[in-house]
């Protein structure tokens, strides 16, 4: 999947795959994780957040399910 | 205030290596300035120079102190009677650089100076030398490298050690990183005996990771380990368990021949009748000599004890067929039950004297068991019922040691612990006679060596553990160094590894220790008259390393250098609060699916089934 840098303290790079509705986060740790179920919106929002690391602790976080790639 | 900046005393005492110099009265504690360095005077661990003429010998502090001083003279000696202990442990001359060991001792009233950076890379240096393999920097100072002897740290064994979160993997991933730099190592070559599976996406594109279920998606291979290429008692251990003398001299003979008729039926350049043994590695079917063995103890004859053979066996007939059973699919025969009225249609039970029924009904339940199937059924060297399989051992061994990667790693995580020491044991015995007896081949241990990195050592290493993995690592470390095998030996309890192996490992990475019971190992397997710097094992920060032995021209207490953050093994601590990551407690539930979790459970594979694709 490819990822798209944004600029946050906890994020690297995040990216999408329409056809399974999968989100992958490159954390800046460096682990990579795809949350699953993720409408394109969020993804969208995500991306266009003023603070996407905010943005994903409260919309994302303790919603949709995941898994570390 | 001496002219000379970096003027620390002079000597007191002598007593063999151990030199007491009391600290010169104008020696300001803390901080001296030499050439624009600052550097913090009187710290354990720190090196001190004598300079006696041409030769300047060298030396580590391991203790400081300092004693009251009589009133009338607080005058001449403001600070006290300051004093440091030094172990001298080399000299340098001008021409031959840095040496272990001393050819003169200092004596009273010789002076002692700080060691500055550029002495410094004088002691550790040596980067120009191409069998010296940076690791990490000299802990206090940056610019100083530390270099550990390539040589000397595979071919005389070496152990990392260090207690639960201290840095360990971390250390070992970043070591192997360096050794497998292909600009300078091209033929390194590594087997990771890895039991978690930590090491796999941290070494990825330079290990082959082999593994019970291969998760085929990133490029895992299946891991076999062929029964037949085991000895006897490697195989006994594994197939029937504990027997006694009578079946066991019995089983011996069973199998040197089914191996003489798998040899007539397919010969195998090396072996001949004449040479094979019951330890020769000659395939046979261990399918047919469970089905051999069964027939023998459990079945019903239509003859008397005396005169029974496979002809005699009253098998029991179903719809027409005689249940013979099969042997690949492990089916039993069945028999028909025994008669002990007379006649001509009387049967019998079986006359067999051996008392081994309920070990081939251990032998059943594992060749039917899935989780041996790398053992009894592994794929194309699984032998059909005359002892013939499609690949011979050779194809294994070039998988495992001279695989297209530098390093091999043997994921054993879903082993069942039950025979993980005995699999280890195999392992590393296969690993160490296929070294052994090619070494005179360009393949072999001593034109190519090869190093074995043991994780989690202390679980199949123990104390007074006779069992085969504690045997052949002893092997492996007492005799590998000839035949090009090295061990490194990684454990968080050195206290409870056999002491022999540790004493054997020439090369010691410690991390920090806490517990006075392991540091008190690394201490006594250390071979230098520096344990006293080994004081500072508690105290040691994350990733910290105080490296002692052969490797190394002296102590070294050096910061690894990490391996980048993707690369490093999968055994970091959950975080319990995580602001950063996706998990913690501090964070609302999202809804949950334990139908994953049994999947990844049966299937025995960590990787989620849900993945989109592979993340880079």
């Amino acid at each position: 999947m490819d990822r798209v840098a944004v600029s946050s303290s906890s994020i690297a790079s995040v990216g999408y795959d329409p056809e399974t509705l999968t989100l992958e986060i490159e954390f800046s740790s460096g682990l990579i994780y795809q949350y699953f179920d993720v409408p394109e919106q969020v993804y969208n929002d995500l991306r266009n957040a003023g603070s996407p690391g905010g943005y994903l602790a409260s919309n994302i976080k303790g919603v949709y399910r995941y898994a570390r790639a | 205030m001496s002219a000379d900046a970096s003027l620390l005393g002079t000597v007191q005492n002598v007593q063999g290596a151990t030199v007491s110099v009391e600290l010169a009265a104008e020696t300001i504690t803390g901080i001296a300035f030499v050439g624009g360095y600052g550097y913090r005077i009187g710290q354990v661990g720190s090196f001190v120079r004598l300079p006696m003429g041409y030769v300047d010998l060298y030396g580590v502090i391991s203790q400081v102190g300092a004693a009251a001083v009589p009133t009338h003279l607080i005058e001449q000696e403001p600070y006290g009677r300051r004093w440091l202990t030094v172990e001298l442990v080399g000299e340098s001359n001008g021409a031959f650089g840095f040496q272990r060991g001393l050819s003169q001792h200092p004596t009273y009233g010789d002076r002692v100076f700080l060691v500055t950076e550029p002495d410094l890379a004088k002691l550790y240096g040596r980067q120009d030398a191409p069998n010296f393999l940076r690791v990490g920097h000299v802990a206090n100072a940056e610019n100083v490298p530390a270099l550990v002897d390539v040589n000397k740290l595979i071919t005389r064994h070496s152990a990392v050690v260090g207690a639960t979160g201290s840095g360990k993997s971390t250390t070992v991933a970043g070591l192997l990183l360096a050794l497998t730099d292909g600009a300078r190592f091209g033929s390194a070559r590594v087997i990771v005996m890895d039991i978690h599976g930590e090491y796999g996406a941290a070494l990825a594109d330079r290990a082959s990771v082999y593994r019970v279920n291969p998760d085929t998606a990133k490029g895992e291979l299946p891991l076999f380990v062929p029964y037949w290429a085991m000895e006897f008692d490697e195989l006994l251990a594994m197939t029937l368990g504990k027997v006694d003398d009578p079946s066991r001299a019995f089983v011996v003979q069973k199998l040197h021949e089914m191996k003489m008729t798998s040899l007539q039926s397919a010969p195998r350049p090396g072996v001949t009748s004449d040479s094979v043994t019951v330890d020769t590695p000659v395939p046979f079917s261990v399918h047919r000599f469970w089905l051999d063995l069964y027939n023998l103890v459990n079945a019903t004859h239509t003859a008397q004890p005396n005169a029974q053979d496979l002809e005699s066996i009253a098998y029991l007939m179903e719809n027409g067929i005689a249940q013979i059973g099969d042997a690949m699919s492990v089916i039993a025969p069945k028999y028909r039950a025994p008669t002990s009225g007379g006649g001509v249609d009387r049967i019998y039970l079986s006359g067999s004297p051996l008392n081994i029924r309920r070990q081939i009904q251990t032998l059943t339940s594992k060749l039917r068991d899935p989780r041996f199937d790398f053992m009894f059924r592994p794929g194309g060297w699984l032998p059909d019922q005359d002892g013939v399989p499609e690949k011979d051992l050779d194809e294994l061994l070039r998988c495992w040691v001279g695989g297209a990667k530098p390093i091999t790693i043997l994921d054993l995580s879903g082993i069942p612990s039950s025979i993980l020491t005995d699999l280890i044991g195999v392992l590393v015995r296969i690993t160490m006679d296929s070294m052994f007896w090619a070494r005179n081949l360009s393949e072999g241990g001593r034109e190519r060596p090869l190093l074995l990195v043991l994780e989690e050592a202390h679980a199949y290493l123990a104390k007074d553990d006779a069992g085969p993995a504690a045997v052949a690592v002893q092997r492996v470390v007492k005799e590998g160094r000839k035949y090009g095998i090295g061990a490194m030996i990684v454990s968080q309890r050195p206290a409870e590894i056999d002491s022999t192996i540790l004493s054997q490992c020439g090369t010691i990475f410690s991390m920090r220790l806490a517990n006075a019971v392991d540091r008190s190992h690394v201490m006594a397997a250390v071979t230098d008259n520096l344990s006293g710097l080994l004081g500072m094992l508690p105290t040691l920060r994350t990733g910290e390393a105080i490296i002692v032995g052969e490797a190394v021209q002296l102590p070294v207490r050096t910061l690894i250098d990490p391996p980048a953050k993707n690369r490093r093994p999968d055994s970091t601590d959950p975080l319990v609060y995580d602001n950063l990551g996706p998990g913690g407690w501090n964070r609302a539930r999202e809804p949950e699916n334990y139908a994953d979790v049994l999947n990844v459970w049966r299937r025995q594979n960590p990787r989620s089934p849900r993945l989109a694709e592979e993340g880079v």
